[in-house]
């Protein structure tokens, strides 16, 4: 990829400063190649990668090494982009918002610190994958299970630091984080929580600070890098039984959630329950070629044909139960009675025990697995995914509502519609896959236009998403408009006082630092 | 047959065949744990290029890996057997093949950085892969 520098950085500047970054991490870890910027570049950009590179990467392999490169990015007048393994796909990857910013790659950064068994936690650094740490836990044989998101390919803090999502009772992942410790904008060094007491033996246990609690405003945040973090684990359990329904027609929907929620709010089930509708299962038996050979989405007559040739429903809800044995018969004749009034025909159960294997791609076991981005193989070419994410309230009511909404906007793009909604208490967050091919230049700019008019639409009716790809990260913030973007006005005011230079992550999530405001209209999709 | 290539034959006839619908699709496999990072300078030559394979390929290329999957209906295309999906099982890699596609990527596969692999442990891999050319 082309050199693009940072904003009003010189190229004997940015050599000079490249330099140093190499004095603290050795020249190795300073990747300035074509070939490193292509790697650092966004896999799955709606239309040119080009729009969002990155000048360089560097990769510190400790705290005292992340504490250096930021002292010398604020000397230099060098923006970072903190990733902790840069796999974000579907969000931008490891590309940066603003052009020319230096990704720093915590990959390297991998030690597990401590897993404990009795208290069900472990203390991980950024650049752990959920595999790594799924790995560390067989390998002892330690009755913990993780809790993983559809591209486990990625980091485990990473992941929660942005609001990812899992399937397990542990799935809202930033819920699960306990106690930091970040390097901050000017290179200081803060533990949160109990950890700012040194020594403190409750750190990642307690998750309330002693005054403001600041973890949370370190995800999805540009205020300071983590560089470790505690995280909470499912105990193993005893037993776990699954329970698969096949929810015949699209609006049955809307009993489901009211049949589901109220259940996942009181406990019965505590898992967070996945409803992907059948494209879900579809992208798994072929290319959409294999099953329509137009160009456009496929018609409601065919859909019906394959959901009756392939034995499935519109939508899926495969839902586990976990822990004794009893409880978990107990809880299953309530889920059972409860989709009853609704559902004549039983579901399918799969029981598993302590001690059988699990499988592959269950991502509702915690077993991590990068298979859920064969969808991206659906569309043929070099296939890409992005994901328009509105959360709603869990009632009937606000999910057709969404899903009425976002079906007849995606549907005049003529486009292949793949929503889930994942209950996940409260709420539901509503997924909505859009693959494309990233050689076929319509299809991108259809589905800018489609992204655009999702993010509008959902908005004006009310909702708004947890989580964008960096081409839209200013366009959400601005739906975010109480009272004069008075959370938008609120964030610059924090960014610009402890990150006076603006050197890190600027235009994360919208939020500008005053020493680059003026590149707020760049890179917009 | 082992049960790897039984396992890929059974992937073949679900994930390949559409329009066939399966009565009994076969058990899904239970999760392949991926070789330790040998220890050692990741910059350093020299280190085992199975294990550095396994751990750094791995999430997508090692049994039901999506990247494995793939590569069963791109195999299954071009009249090879569906255990050569496994890249493991392949008799006609070349270490420069391997080098370029990683840096460059295919298909769905993103390019790899060299915090991801680096140009030490690339070599390792490579030459591996590419055993016996």
């Amino acid at each position: 990829m082309k050199l693009v520098l940072p904003p009003r950085l010189g190229p004997r500047a940015f050599d000079t400063a490249l330099s140093a970054f190499a004095g603290v991490v050795g020249k190795d870890w300073v990747l300035s190649s074509d070939a490193d910027r292509d790697a650092y570049a966004d896999i799955y950009a709606p239309g040119p990668a080009e729009q969002w590179p990155a000048s360089a990467a560097v990769a510190p392999a400790s705290v005292k090494e992340v504490q250096a490169i930021v002292r010398l990015a604020n000397e230099h007048k060098v923006p970072l982009w903190p990733v902790s393994r840069g796999k974000n796909l579907g969000y931008g990857t490891a590309a940066p918002r603003m052009a020319g910013s230096v990704v720093l790659d915590l990959g390297r950064m991998n030690r597990i610190i401590d897993i404990d068994p009795k208290l069900a936690y472990c203390v991980l650094e950024p650049g752990v994958s959920f595999f790594d740490l799924h790995e560390a836990i067989a390998r002892e044989n330690l009755p913990l299970w993780l809790s993983v998101p559809g591209n486990a390919w990625g980091s485990v803090l990473g992941n929660a630091f942005e609001h990812g999502i899992g399937y397990t009772p542990y799935g809202l992942h930033a819920r699960n984080l306990c106690g930091f410790e970040v390097v901050l904008p000017d290179g200081d060094l803060v533990r949160t929580g109990m950890g700012a007491m040194t020594g403190n033996h409750a750190w990642h246990l307690h998750p309330l600070s002693y005054g403001p609690t600041f973890d949370l405003a370190f995800t999805q945040s540009s205020l300071g890098v983590v560089t470790r973090a505690g995280l909470w684990l499912q105990p193993a359990p005893a037993a776990s039984l699954e329970l698969v329904f096949d929810i015949p027609h699209e609006d049955d929907i809307g009993w489901v959630i009211d049949t589901i929620a109220p259940l996942k709010i009181s406990g019965t089930i505590d898992q967070n329950v996945f409803i992907p509708s059948w494209l879900g299962k579809m992208v798994l038996k072929g290319q959409r070629r294999d099953f329509w050979d137009k160009p456009g989405a496929i018609p409601d007559w065919r859909v019906k044909e394959l959901l009756a040739q392939y034995k499935l429903g519109y939508w899926q809800v495969a839902l586990r139960l976990y822990g004794e044995d009893s409880v978990i018969r107990a809880k299953a004749d309530i889920v059972r009675a409860a989709m009853a009034r609704n559902l004549a025909a039983p579901p399918a159960e799969h029981w598993w025990h302590s001690g059988d294997e699990r499988n592959a791609i269950d991502t509702t076991m915690g077993v991590p697995s990068a298979v859920p981005l064969q969808m991206s193989d659906w569309v043929g070419g070099r296939g890409a995914h992005m994901g328009f994410s509105p959360v709603v309230p869990a009632t009937s009511e606000h999910v057709m509502g969404q899903l009425k909404r976002s079906r007849a906007i995606i549907a005049a793009h003529d486009v292949d519609f793949y929503a889930s909604f994942t209950i996940g208490g409260r709420f539901a967050t509503n997924i909505n896959m859009l693959m494309f091919d990233r050689d076929q230049p319509e299809q991108i700019a259809n589905m800018k236009s489609l992204f655009n008019a999702l993010i509008g639409e959902t908005a004006k009716a009310g909702y708004g998403e947890y989580r964008t790809h960096l081409g839209w990260m200013d366009t959400v913030m601005d739906t975010y408009d109480f009272n004069g973007h008075a959370l938008r006005r609120l964030n610059e005011r924090i960014k610009d006082a402890l990150d006076p230079n603006g050197v890190l992550s600027p235009g994360k999530q919208g939020v500008w630092p005053a020493a680059w405001r003026d590149q707020a209209k760049e890179g917009r999709a | 047959m082992t049960p790897i290539a039984r396992w890929a034959l059974g992937a073949a006839l679900t994930l390949a065949q559409a329009g066939m619908v399966l009565a009994d699709p076969p058990p899904l496999p239970p999760y392949q744990m991926r070789a330790p990072a040998p220890p050692g300078d990741r910059l350093a030559p020299g280190r085992d290029g199975k294990a550095l394979f396994e751990n750094h390929c791995g999430y997508c290329h090692l049994t039901f890996g999506m990247g494995t999957n793939l590569l069963v209906k791109q195999r299954l295309a071009v009249g090879a057997s569906p255990a050569s999906a496994l890249l493991a099982n392949r008799d006609d890699l070349t270490a420069g093949y391997v080098r370029a596609i990683v840096r460059m990527g295919k298909g769905a596969m993103p390019p790899q950085t060299r915090v991801d692999v680096t140009d030490a442990e690339l070599a390792s891999i490579a030459t591996w892969l590419g055993r016996g050319k």
